[in-house]
């Protein structure tokens, strides 16, 4: 898996790229929740993951809750297919803000 | 008299220093207490070689700092710490090579403020490192010769063969504390896994209509199945994956589990019960973790199943009409209370003579020769082993998915609902 930082017009956006499984949900999260806990607007590019498991989807989740606590923005954008397939599943496409493209997140 | 000297009657000196390190080698290879043999050896060190005071320091992983963790002599400074680079004891730790410093007043590193502060003159220093191939674990620290000025390239030898005793010792007292703490692990883990198992359904018997499978992938399980007979000849179940795996998942899973428990009887209906433990999960939830969830009432005299589910892998519907999905329209338990404060619908289902199965992604996800097995591979399964009892069928499915040495990637649940009018 790979994550990549980077600034974008005053938002972060974390690329994540590869399978995000057990074994790198722990950096998926401390990337997200330093993010958080600066209460940055955050853009995460899914488009590049090919496999998502259930501890990669609560390191998203647990970002999304800490947003909402501290006001600050979580885009989903864009995603890639299997990704989409495991949000879907779970509902979770209703939960979350999705966008299709980083333009489009952040301009929402 | 000869002059020369028959092999086996060694120098006075030499012959000492010898038994010292068998004696010394001996001495930490039966320890149990590593600080205490260090103590020890230290002040035998001292004292076969004539210093006035010895100090051993010991690299703390996690500061990087050097920490004395015995001492000999007229001062203790044990508990000093030395930060990375200070210093001739770190010198000897850096280089790997013991240091052999004849007049302190003309080198460099040597730290005056530790004198200043004891109040102990340190003339010379002998100190060796403390190393196991490239891993630095400290240092021996001999000051002042008694009687001569300093130390010499002998004792230089000597302190570097018992520093490598000293340091083999080190590393086995941590190898055994480590083992033992895995196994202090292991046991603690399988007591889990013994409760865990106790929370799980007893067996029923081949009549029952519904049937359980679970398999846990490492020993403690995220997931979880209930069966509870309630009263109108009905029978509650119900079915859930928490995120993630290991001890945090189980632990969050034998909560849900309990409620699932406590609640059953008293609430009306499976999306009143989704909820009620969606509202206590999110109340106390941590790290993002959450509940897929299905739960369901079976009518037994009607065959009607209601059914309540919360971001759960779709149950599979296998009647005489056909087979398909029973679609849920929330998100898993524990994200976020308001997500579910409209309630959560019910599906009602009449099984027709059919079945309903309910799974965890650990089966779907599963590989059957190397592709995921996905619902479709699911349906396959339960088709082709449509004609055994249930009970049996849901071992056959799971024996297909967790052949025998395959090292499962995740829990695999399974539950059958059937109508047995």
């Amino acid at each position: 898996m790979n994550v990549d930082t980077r600034e974008m017009n005053g938002w972060v956006v974390v690329t994540l790229a590869g399978e995000v499984d057990l074994q790198h949900s722990p950096t998926v999260r401390k990337h997200l929740m330093e993010l958080m806990f600066e209460r940055r607007d955050v853009a995460v590019d899914l488009s590049g993951v090919v496999y998502i498991d259930s501890s990669g989807i609560a390191s998203l989740v647990e970002a999304y809750q800490m947003a909402r606590k501290g006001g600050n923005k979580l885009v989903l954008a864009p995603i890639s297919q299997s990704a989409m397939r495991v949000l879907q599943l779970a509902r979770l496409d209703k939960v979350f803000a999705i966008a299709d493209s980083l333009d489009a997140a952040m301009a929402g | 008299m000869s002059s020369v000297a028959h092999p086996i009657h060694l120098p006075a000196g030499l012959a000492d220093d010898l038994d010292l390190i068998a004696e010394m080698t001996a001495d930490f290879a039966r320890s149990r207490d590593i600080e205490e043999t260090l103590r020890v050896g230290l002040e035998h060190i001292a004292r076969r070689m004539e210093a006035e005071a010895a100090s051993l320091f010991l690299v703390d992983p996690g500061s990087g700092e050097l920490v004395c963790h015995a001492c000999f002599g007229p001062t203790d400074v044990t508990g000093l710490r030395l930060p990375p680079g200070k210093g001739i004891v770190w010198r000897a730790v850096d280089s790997n090579t013991p240091q052999l410093v004849e007049n302190t007043e003309t080198d460099p590193d040597f730290a005056a403020q530790v004198d200043k502060n004891t109040g102990f003159r340190t003339r010379s220093i002998l100190c060796a490192p403390l190393a196991v191939r490239d891993e630095k674990l400290g240092a021996i620290e001999l000051f002042n010769k008694r009687v001569h000025d300093s130390f010499d390239k002998d004792d230089r030898r000597i302190l570097l063969a018992l520093a490598a005793s000293a340091a083999l010792a080190v590393i086995n007292a941590r190898q055994a504390a480590a083992m033992a703490e895995q196994e202090a692990f292991r046991r603690e883990l399988a007591l889990a896994a013994d409760i865990q198992r106790a929370m799980l359904p007893p067996a029923r018997d081949p009549d029952f209509p519904i049937h359980g499978v679970n398999l846990p992938a490492r020993g403690v399980s995220g997931d979880f199945f209930d069966v509870i007979e309630l009263d109108g000849d009905r029978v509650a179940f119900a079915i859930a994956d928490v995120s993630g795996k290991g001890m945090n998942a189980s632990l969050l899973m034998a909560k849900t589990a309990s409620l699932f428990r406590c609640l059953a009887k008293r609430l009306d209906g499976p999306g009143a019960l989704l909820v009620a433990i969606d509202s206590e999960l999110a109340e106390t939830g941590s790290a993002g973790m959450f509940v897929t969830m299905a739960a369901g009432v079976l009518e037994r005299a009607s065959g009607r199943v209601t059914i309540a589910i919360a971001g759960h892998e779709p149950p599979l519907l296998v009647t005489p009409s056909g087979i398909r999905r029973i679609e849920g329209l929330l998100p898993p338990l524990g994200i976020l209370p308001e997500l579910f404060c409209d309630g959560c619908p019910e599906t009602v289902l009449d099984l027709e003579g059919g079945a309903l199965y309910l799974f965890t992604d650990g089966l779907t996800e599963a590989h059957e020769e190397s592709r995921m097995l996905g619902s479709e591979g699911v349906e396959t399964l339960v088709l082709r082993h449509r004609d055994l009892p249930a009970a049996e069928r849901l071992e056959a499915v799971i024996a297909d998915v967790a052949r025998d040495g395959l090292m499962l990637e995740d829990d695999l649940t399974m539950l059958v609902v059937e109508d047995r009018r």
